[in-house]
């Protein structure tokens, strides 16, 4: 049983969260809120949920923005859960929105009740491998041994904590809660060293001190972007799991975006984009992953922080073809692919039949919706 | 449990707390808000061979979908001992004086006998089923460990209470008629006491509970918002009837009970995806179902959506009745005969779905194709994927029900 909330870690994370993104100025907030010099807006909504007042970028673009925010994060302290080490983790609660599968209308879904944004990030206890697939999580918080809650936290995308499980949990009353964990095995294709692992389904329990006031805590600490910046192309930088993107800076866990595309072995066969994600393509020959035969590689991310992108339904169609497979590899991560002889002068498109079912929060709900083929040349 | 207040929830919905509170005083305060002598006396020889043969006196809707009875309980039993051929005599005894006790219909009292594999295993004899286990990848439920289930149901929540305490020897007069025996000495109770209701408008009584929204549909009989058991997804008896063997005539029960999240299901979800999530996505784009599913008549004609059910998935959301209906006889028969109902036990809302099946194997390959973990692709191991994301199995049991003949302690 692990117990509470680490405020030190807490308060050093949201610090340096802080810092790492950028000049949060308020003076912009003027022209939005009227010119009295008010440089806090008003952000507790009429409804009394905290957090879901806030400004918003009305008319996004189609494409990765920055939001108007960035709200801070709490780090519990992580749980092990069989193969699985989890970090629960929470925000204030936000609007996200939930994919409808190859509809480019994704559903809004609007904070209703007081609570928190309860989140979770995956990896694996052996080799601290981010495992960015859905592993049908389930919760179940107890307060004075009474169920209170039962739900499955989403897969979801957002900019500054990339893959991750979360939802808006209603928490009314101060006290202690218990919180059951439940993680089911990778579905996903698992090769190299992940071939035989994560079969098992696996139970945690922690413990968390809830108390009203971090609510208001919470939204009191949002800090605002400078407002011409609203709405831009671009992303927060990522905040990651208590590891940022190095890993190297005494973090607990892995970053939260995948490799640079010239950091994989092969053949580089470009990057493509399609509605703003971006597609790493590259053929590996004599790859343990094709019976050493050549393999096609396909690693779709989000632009600027790498966030991965899974579960899409991805096919190829052309001088090679076929259904590109989910897979979580020990040494190449999360990515589809293919066995197929790639010959030089081959053309093919790699086909999207489902864009990413992850659910979006703000700043990537107009993204990576409405996909059109990508067309790749072997040179 | 406390009783519910009568002066405080609708009369339909305290009937119902009381049947899921059970006990003498339940039954009392049920008997005095009840008008008496409306139920039906019955006589044991006009029972049909089947315990599971229901339907005949059930009534249906309009469109021919058959009516489930409206209140339940499941009593768990155990074996006191090694049972002999004098406590066979007593237990028929108790069941034959439940059926003078009441008539065959819904009005009356419909129940069946099944028999766990432990029960088989206490008198020495090789079961006829498997021991229950977990079926999908993603599950750690409790396993029924009783030896006995008797499945209550009726229209009159009284009648399920009361038969449930004259069997254990608590009532001696259940209708006014004398039990000539009851399972006392030879059973006693066993855990979990289950309870539910089906029926319109009750869904929509328990939104004083936190975890059922107020955005429920008013006409919904099941709390997921939607008729369920059409005509022509629900297997005939006869294809759920032990054909051969010492239990020709029997069937076997399975019940897996289930939490449902609701609030992510009526909240989260918009229309379109429910009915998508809980048919097909093609019910959702055509507009198939744009109520709690009136419009369907008695056939959701999900077997037109079956071939589809892979490439819907690849294309990120599959249905629960499509994929289940890939389990379907090659002549489109469905194997399971849903007699599943909402419940709220644990004050949590649930299902306890109790499936008839003729063998365990059936409900198995059923349950896996609704589980869809062969859907690898575009659909998540639960996001989008049927109604998974919703369930959580907390109990799985097996059973077997012999033909009526041989109800009492069979294999002995």
């Amino acid at each position: 049983m692990q117990h509470g909330t680490d405020d030190t870690a807490a308060n050093r994370l949201s610090r340096r969260a802080f810092l790492a993104a950028g000049t949060a100025a308020t003076a912009g907030l003027a022209g939005c809120f009227g010119d009295d010099g008010e440089s806090t807006p008003e952000v507790i909504s009429e409804n009394d949920v905290p957090g879901s007042g806030a400004p918003e970028v009305e008319n996004p673009p189609d494409a990765v923005y920055l939001p108007t925010h960035e709200a801070p994060v709490r780090m519990l302290e992580t749980v092990r859960a069989g193969e699985y080490v989890l970090l629960p983790h929470f925000t204030t609660q936000h609007q996200f929105w939930l994919m409808r599968g190859n509809d480019d209308q994704p559903v809004l879904n609007e904070p209703d009740s007081p609570g928190l944004h309860f989140m979770f990030a995956v990896w694996d206890g052996e080799t601290g491998a981010m495992i960015p697939v859905d592993l049908g999580l389930g919760m179940t918080v107890r307060r004075d041994g009474q169920r209170v809650d039962r739900r499955r936290p989403w897969p979801m995308i957002s900019q500054r904590m990339g893959f991750h499980f979360g939802d808006n949990v209603p928490f009314v009353e101060s006290g202690t809660y218990t919180v059951e964990v439940s993680v089911a095995p990778i579905g996903a294709r698992k090769t190299g060293g992940f071939s035989g692992r994560f079969e098992e389904s696996a139970t945690t329990t922690f413990t968390f001190e809830f108390d009203r006031e971090i609510e208001a805590q919470l939204v009191g600490e949002i800090e605002y972007l400078d407002e011409e910046r609203w709405g831009e192309p671009g992303a927060l930088e990522p905040m990651g799991h208590g590891g940022g993107m190095d890993e190297m800076d005494g973090g607990m866990g892995p970053g939260i975006g995948l490799p640079a595309p010239d950091s994989y072995p092969g053949t580089s066969l470009g990057v493509h984009t399609s509605d703003g994600a971006e597609f790493v393509v590259r053929s590996l020959s004599g790859s343990r992953l094709a019976g050493d035969g050549d393999y096609l590689f396909v690693s779709p991310r989000t632009p600027y922080n790498r966030v991965p992108l899974p579960d899409m339904s991805l096919s190829v169609e052309g001088d090679i073809g076929g259904k590109l497979t989910q897979t979580i590899d020990s040494e190449l991560g999360h990515h589809y692919g293919l066995t197929a002889d790639l010959a030089a002068g081959d053309t093919f498109d790699i086909v999207v039949e489902s864009p990413p079912q992850v659910a979006r929060h703000r700043g990537y709900e107009t993204a990576f919706l409405d996909m059109p083929p990508v067309t790749v040349e072997v040179d | 449990m406390e009783l519910p207040d009568p002066d405080t929830v609708p009369r339909r919905e305290y009937l119902r707390g009381l049947v899921a509170v059970g006990g003498a005083a339940a039954l009392a305060a049920c008997l005095d808000s009840v008008d008496e002598g409306g139920v039906p006396t019955g006589d044991p020889d006009e029972r049909p061979p089947s315990q599971h043969a229901w339907n005949d006196v059930l009534d249906t809707d309009e469109y021919g979908n058959i009516r489930s009875p409206e209140h339940r309980v499941l009593l768990a039993l155990d074996l006191e001992g090694e049972p002999d051929q004098s406590d066979r005599e007593q237990v028929e005894a108790a069941f034959r004086s439940l059926e003078r006790a009441y008539a065959h219909d819904p009005e009356g009292l419909l129940f069946n006998v099944g028999y766990a594999p432990s029960y088989f295993e206490t008198v020495g004899v090789e079961p006829p089923i498997p021991h229950p286990k977990p079926i999908t990848n993603s599950e750690n439920p409790a396993l029924d460990g009783f030896d006995t289930l008797v499945h209550l149901a009726s229209d009159n929540p009284e009648v399920v209470l009361e038969a449930e305490e004259a069997l254990l020897g608590e009532v001696s007069e259940p209708n006014g008629v004398e039990m000539s025996a009851t399972l006392a000495g030879v059973f006693e109770r066993g855990q979990p006491r289950r309870t539910g209701f089906v029926g319109a408008g009750l869904p929509a009584q328990h939104t004083e509970m936190d975890a059922v929204p107020e955005s429920i549909p008013e006409a919904a009989p099941f709390f997921m918002g939607f008729k369920s058991g059409f005509a022509n997804s629900q297997a005939p008896e006869r294809r759920v009837t032990i054909q051969d063997g010492p239990y020709a005539g029997g069937t076997t029960t399975q019940i897996e009970s289930l939490d449902l999240q609701l609030r992510s299901w009526f909240e989260q979800d918009d229309h379109f995806l429910r009915v998508a999530q809980l048919f097909s996505p093609a019910h959702a784009e055509r507009g198939m179902v744009p109520g709690v599913g009136d419009e369907l008549g008695n056939s959701t004609d999900i077997e037109q959506f079956v071939d589809r059910t892979a490439a819907d998935a690849s294309e990120g959301v599959v249905g629960h009745a499509q994929k289940a209906a890939r389990a379907r006889d090659e002549d489109g028969t469905p194997p399971l005969l849903r007699r599943d109902f909402n419940t709220v036990d644990g004050d949590f809302p649930g299902i306890h779905f109790l499936s008839h099946q003729r063998t365990i194997e059936d409900f198995v390959r059923v349950r896996e194709a609704m589980a869809g973990e062969d859907l690898d692709s575009g659909v998540g191991q639960s996001h989008n994927n049927g109604i998974l994301q919703y369930i959580f199995t907390n109990r799985r049991g097996n059973f077997l029900v012999p033909p009526r003949t041989k109800r009492s302690l069979p294999g002995l």
